[in-house]
């Protein structure tokens, strides 16, 4: 990857700095680099901010947690939300960081070996991923979801009667998510973000997303499913100012299993507001990245 | 065939609907409610939902003959006359040569402020008490509306301005600056600088309506403020969605295809 940037132009080299702008706002949350010991030091809302120590801290904290209620009686997740441990998604396994990409610690907490459980045939798909391809968001088109809450910045939550809505910072994406019982749209419907439909469990929010295509990635580092996946999200307050956010991944023609990730998302400053990133308006660099790079278009694309 | 006793009785009815009107509400609402309409927890016109707008406006904002591929229409315009400055004419007419490829929409590019509410797209208004998002199913257009609140200081140039929000008795009046100048109003190439001024008034009207009137004002580019004015209606086909029309990443799939971009 090294090599093949330098070899591209400087126009590229920019593009690629201006990429790590993208993702370089998230870093800001995380205490340095350092030692495994101070990485991510900080607690967040009492638990370790490593996801596999975060995810039963944090579950064991909702479980005692009475959170603050809308009127409507449902926990109260109104305001912008910032994924602190995820590096804006430029991994989601271990990774020791490298010329691009950034140092991770993983997030997916099962399988325990923290690595996505692709089968065999796809093992060395993702490396081809990120030596061939350019990342879809690197496009300016939707993140896909679930990476849509822990991709680059933050996220703005609105609860309305009946819908919740998620708004990005990043290229002014969003999703509604109807919660009201309705059926998810007919299968042949295939969208970026899937179609989403919410429901209350408890004090949980868990969102269940289906119809979504194979143009998505989750992550920079390549990693990637098809268009079989479907998708589960739980929302929980474990503080007024920390959201515990989990989502299982199943995808039969990719994955050997179910997999999770767990997460923190923490509120950010109170006032702050979600403002316009016109992505492509101002992507002038495509085309010199693309120059040694293909766009993706699915896991299996058209013909 | 009315008579004067039914008319009276139907006096009483009103009456009585009157009465009953005041005593189910709190007497601040009771004054400027009319009957029926939605409302939201807060009380006023509730404006949540999927909506879209029935004018060729897109095309043209004027009064417009139809010609092949585009629909006859009439405009939105107040007067129908946009009053640019002299000389500014020059360049609307420039603008509506080289529509094919230098109209925002043709490039792809996010559509602006008012053209996003009336171009051809389903978008959702969902809301809390303090932030409005407009969703449109155009290239995943997010508005973002800041209720009660001041723009935040210049210079700033977006393709979407800045939004804030109030409700003036049972209208949401939106006011709208920080845009850039490289959206148009419509494909005729009726265009603005970064000097755009809106403010948006959106009244429900029934349930399933809302008026949507514009003032527009850009001293760079017309002699005075001028309005548009336009109905929006609800979406009411059951379990109806905004999807997506991913216009770029469809365009670009296309020129891979035809071999313009990409590796060699």
């Amino acid at each position: 990857m090294v090599i093949q940037v330098f070899r591209v132009s400087v126009a590229s080299t920019i593009a690629t700095a201006l990429a790590w702008l993208l993702v370089s706002t998230s870093l800001a949350g995380q205490e340095g680099g350092g030692g495994p010991a101070g990485f991510r030091a900080a607690p967040v809302a009492g638990c370790p901010q490593i996801s596999r120590l975060f995810w039963p801290c944090a579950k064991a904290k909702a479980a005692a947690f009475n959170p603050p209620r809308n009127p409507d009686g449902t926990p109260n997740m109104n305001g912008a939300w910032n994924p602190i441990t995820a590096n804006g998604s430029q991994n989601i396994e271990d990774f020791a960081g490298d010329a691009f990409l950034g140092r991770q610690i993983s997030i997916i907490v099962d399988p325990p070996d923290g690595k996505v459980p692709y089968l065999p045939q796809y093992a060395n798909k993702r490396q081809d991923n990120w030596d061939h391809y350019i990342d879809p968001i690197g496009s300016c088109y939707y993140t896909g979801v679930p990476r849509q809450i822990y991709g680059p910045r933050g996220q703005a939550f609105i609860q309305a009667p009946g819908v919740f809505a998620i708004v990005s910072e990043f290229a002014h994406q969003w999703r509604t998510i109807p919660i009201d019982n309705s059926p998810h749209i007919g299968d042949s419907l295939r969208l970026y973000m899937g179609d989403s439909r919410g429901r209350w469990e408890g004090n949980t929010l868990v969102v269940d997303t289906t119809n979504l295509t194979d143009r998505t990635w989750l992550s920079i580092s390549g990693h990637f499913h098809s268009e079989a996946l479907h998708v589960t999200e739980r929302f929980t307050l474990i503080d007024p100012d920390v959201i515990l956010y989990e989502t299982t991944l199943v995808d039969p023609k990719v994955y050997r299993q179910p997999w999770t990730m767990a997460m923190p998302l923490a509120r950010f400053e109170k006032g702050h507001e979600v403002w316009e990133e016109p992505c492509f308006e101002s992507d002038h660099d495509l085309p010199f990245l693309l120059m040694e790079h293909k766009l993706w278009l699915g896991l299996n694309p058209p013909r | 065939m009315r008579s004067g006793a039914g008319g009276a009785s139907g006096l009483g009815l009103v009456a009585a609907v009157f009465v009953v009107a005041i005593a189910a509400f709190p007497p601040a609402f009771a004054q400027t409610q009319p009957a029926g309409l939605p409302r939201a927890s807060d009380g006023k016109p509730d404006l949540s939902g999927v909506w879209e707008a029935l004018t060729t406006a897109n095309d043209d904002i004027q009064d417009h003959a139809a010609r092949l591929g585009v629909p006859a229409g009439q405009g939105i315009v107040e007067g129908n006359e946009i009053p640019y400055k002299p000389g500014a004419m020059a360049k609307k007419r420039e603008n509506a040569a080289k529509r094919e490829t230098d109209d925002p929409e043709a490039k792809c590019f996010l559509l602006g402020v008012p053209r996003t509410m009336y171009a051809p797209f389903p978008f959702q208004i969902v809301y809390s008490p303090a932030y409005m998002a407009i969703f449109s199913e155009y290239a995943h257009t997010t508005r973002s509306v800041f209720m009660n609140s001041e723009h935040p200081p210049g210079p700033i140039e977006w393709f979407m301005g800045d939004s804030r929000g109030r409700w003036e008795g049972d209208t949401l009046v939106v006011d709208v600056k920080h845009f850039t100048d490289q959206t148009w109003f419509d494909r005729a190439g009726n265009y603005h600088s970064a000097d755009l001024h809106v403010v948006e008034r959106y009244s429900l009207v029934t349930a399933d309506h809302i008026r949507y009137e514009a003032t527009i004002e850009d001293p760079s580019v017309y002699i005075r403020p001028w309005k548009i004015s336009l109905m929006l209606y609800r979406r009411k086909e059951p379990n109806v969605r905004v999807l997506e029309y991913e216009c770029y990443a469809y365009a670009q799939e296309e020129a891979v295809r035809r071999g313009e971009l990409g590796p060699k």
